[in-house]
């Protein structure tokens, strides 16, 4: 027996006891405190693990949690850190939550969503067996500095990682290059070029040029920011063959998407078979992440009536999408942190078409980025064609004013803006505005989400987060 | 009817930050004021004629995309650029842009990059950036009812020095701005004005927003006098709360 390893498991596990009694949530310290105490404690424990990580910039949590559903569906008993804990320390917690005192678990499987920007630092204490990669784009930059260095970080884990199976997005050529003349395993899903026709431009993208020779690259279809059919004519880097592919989008609205997408023959040759699936989430983006968990399925050769099962049910993440009833009415939480990840949630708002109010709610603490500039980069413009149905849109948080000052830039009339930085003064005007059947939506940063959150939960009993 | 024609330059690869908002301000500022606004977006291998233009903006980018435009900025544009700069075109550059302006570019490990040279300043890499809220102050900008202070958030290595007759753009009250050692931010040559100010710089500061329209619409038009008075409310506040939290 390793007294060592049972002491700091016994001390770490009493510490997620307390913080939960305490109800701070607080998810990350007692990993750090088991790593003062027993720096190796992470290769004795994830050992017997099959370790299935997911990072990327957007969607991390969400596909984890459709690969959890899928896990479910397969019978597989799995560790997985929900509550948005992905940082080192967040990895080890989870770990030792789920281990005996000896160090032993039930579960044969660990499912990690893993912050990108930390993903290089975790694999010097675990590495995955399978790495499910959803996509780049810019994100809080005055924290992780350049996008460039959060895809150096992260190809620098995976090859800290050489067992490691690959899931990657096609369509992003920033996340499709980890892959690139990689002697490994390599799964790519993405859309086929008449799967979605919307966009035609490529405007503000944040990666144009090619990443090898800087030449910049033309796109034959475009999905969204710089995701679609990019090829270089200069060097011909270009998007790689998708193994499981969105083929058609039936159906896009306010609640579900309905697909059909394809999935390739793992190995030697055969004909893509298709599938049809409703997304239990809205929008494009979403439909990124069902297939992201669906590849990763398809690599652990799970049935596809599973993949299409997980689809259709899973439970939408912390803060992703929440959505409250109260009185008939309803409040829909939708976090937004980045511009792609903004706009995808502002396409979706348009397809809202009763009376409505919508709420931002923006801070600037560390975990948000204390750099708001990106608001600018979000095209909020397109809410012009809202002014019919939004009575009012509030700005709420640390950042309102500027919140305010962006939509009015954006051609919103003043008199549709309204500061509000009381968030329970918010919600009663907002719900008094709707009808019943009507909805009311939330767009928080990640802080501002956790305070939303809890003036919610303690109003209507939302769960408590790391349940 | 006033009109103006603004330049993006690069807007495809030099596009961090939300420096965009810069010219989303612009536009919005003169139409408000019933002054056409025309944007035009001129990017690597587009012909550039700046006599057609009457305010060019230059934003900053990452190093990867500062380097993508390199040969084109200064081989196919520098030339047209340096006289606009002479003949007194009005000019706005944040942060890469602002050092793109400059004669060069030492990287910190002694590599030299050669600029534009449209403007006596250079800019030496550091290994530290300089990151954060920051308000200076503009003496230009005062007035009765204007203390001349700007609100923006700079992030940046590069440390930059004037030459003899370029001034700074302002002087630092909170944060780092030219090189977070002599107190300056920016700088200003003839009708140039450049900041290491993202965030974007000139929505939250309409006064600076409008002076740049008002030398435009002065370059062009005899007979333009000033600008209309508009409500700057959300402006306003947010330029207020930003400094009152910033320098307390």
């Amino acid at each position: 027996m390793n007294i060592r390893l049972t002491f700091t498991i016994i001390i770490t596990k009493f510490l997620i006891f307390m913080l939960r009694v305490l109800k701070s949530g607080g998810t990350s310290l007692p990993g750090k405190v088991a790593r003062k105490i027993y720096p190796d404690i992470m290769k004795i424990i994830s050992k017997d693990f099959r370790i299935i990580m997911v990072t990327g910039t957007n969607g991390k949590t969400t596909t984890t949690r459709i690969i959890g559903k899928l896990l479910d569906e397969n019978n597989i008993e799995y560790i997985t850190n929900k509550s948005g804990a992905n940082l080192v320390s967040g990895v080890i917690t989870t770990f030792i939550e789920s281990v005996n005192v000896f160090g032993k678990s039930k579960a044969s499987t660990a499912l990690l969503e893993v912050d990108e920007a930390a993903f290089n630092v975790v694999t010097d204490y675990v590495q995955p067996d399978i790495l499910v990669v959803t996509n780049f784009f810019r994100d809080q930059l005055d924290r992780y500095g350049e996008l460039y260095t959060t895809l150096n970080n992260v190809r620098s884990g995976i090859e800290k990682s050489p067992n490691a199976k690959l899931v990657l997005n096609a369509d992003d050529s920033l996340c499709a290059s980890l892959g690139h003349n990689m002697d490994r395993e390599v799964l790519y899903y993405g859309f086929s070029d008449e799967a979605y026709t919307g966009n035609s431009t490529v405007v503000n993208s944040d990666a144009s040029i090619c990443l090898y020779c800087k030449s910049k690259y033309e796109y034959s279809y475009h999905v969204y920011g710089h995701l679609g059919g990019f090829s270089c004519p200069n060097c011909g880097y270009m998007r790689p063959t998708s193994k499981v592919t969105c083929v058609k989008i039936n159906e896009l609205n306010t609640s579900y998407s309905d697909i059909i997408f394809a999935l390739g023959p793992l190995k030697e040759s055969g004909e893509p078979v298709s599938y049809n699936a409703r997304i239990n989430l809205p929008g494009l983006y979403n439909i990124y992440n069902a297939l992201a968990a669906a590849s990763l399925g398809h690599l652990l050769v799970f049935s596809p009536d599973s993949l299409v099962k997980a689809m259709e049910s899973f439970e939408c993440g912390f803060g992703r999408m929440e959505t409250i009833q109260t009185n008939g009415k309803t409040i829909k939480v939708i976090l937004v942190k980045n511009p792609t990840g903004f706009n995808q949630v502002l396409s979706y708002l348009l397809t809202e078409k009763q009376n409505t109010q919508i709420a931002f709610v923006i801070n600037d603490r560390l975990a948000d980025g204390t750099d708001i500039s990106w608001l600018w980069d979000v095209d909020f413009e397109q809410l012009q064609q809202m002014q019919g149905n939004v009575s009012c849109f509030y700005t709420s948080g640390i950042r309102a004013e500027d919140m305010a000052v962006r939509l009015k830039y954006a051609g919103i009339h003043s008199d549709k803006i309204q500061i509000e930085k009381d968030y329970e003064t918010l919600l009663n005007k907002a719900l008094d505005a709707i009808s019943e059947g009507q909805n009311l939506y939330i767009l928080p940063t990640y802080t501002s989400m956790l305070e939303v959150r809890s003036l919610l939960e303690k109003k209507f009993g939302l769960k408590e987060f790391w349940k | 009817m006033y009109e103006l024609n603004i330049c993006h330059l690069y807007p495809d690869l030099l596009n961090l930050y939300g420096d965009r908002g810069n010219i989303i301000a612009l536009k919005m500022r003169c139409n408000w004021r019933g002054i056409n606004a025309n944007v035009s977006n001129i990017s690597i291998g587009d012909k550039f004629d700046a006599e057609a233009y009457d305010i060019i903006f230059l934003g900053g980018g990452q190093d990867y995309e500062q380097e993508m435009i390199q040969n084109d900025l200064l081989n196919e544009k520098g030339e047209e650029i340096r006289n606009a700069v002479k003949n007194d075109k009005v000019f706005l550059a944040i942060c890469g842009g602002y050092q793109l302006l400059g004669s060069y570019y030492k990287t910190w490990d002694g590599k030299e990059i050669h600029f534009l040279n449209a403007l006596n300043l250079w800019t030496i890499g550091g290994k530290e950036r300089m990151i954060g809220n920051f308000v200076f102050e503009c003496d230009f900008l005062k007035n009765d009812n204007y203390d001349g202070k700007i609100v923006g958030f700079e992030n940046h290595s590069g440390r930059t020095y004037l030459g003899p007759e370029v001034k700074p753009l302002g002087r630092i009250v909170k944060g780092y701005g030219n090189n977070g050692e002599d107190g300056f931010e920016g700088a200003i040559y003839k009708n140039v004005y450049c900041s290491y100010s993202h965030g974007s710089l000139l929505p939250k500061n309409p006064a600076l927003a409008d002076h740049l329209i008002s030398i435009a619409l002065k370059q062009k038009y005899k007979d333009f006098e000033s600008l209309s008075i508009i409500d700057d409310k959300f402006e306003n506040l947010a330029h207020d709360t930003m400094v009152k939290r910033i320098i307390g």
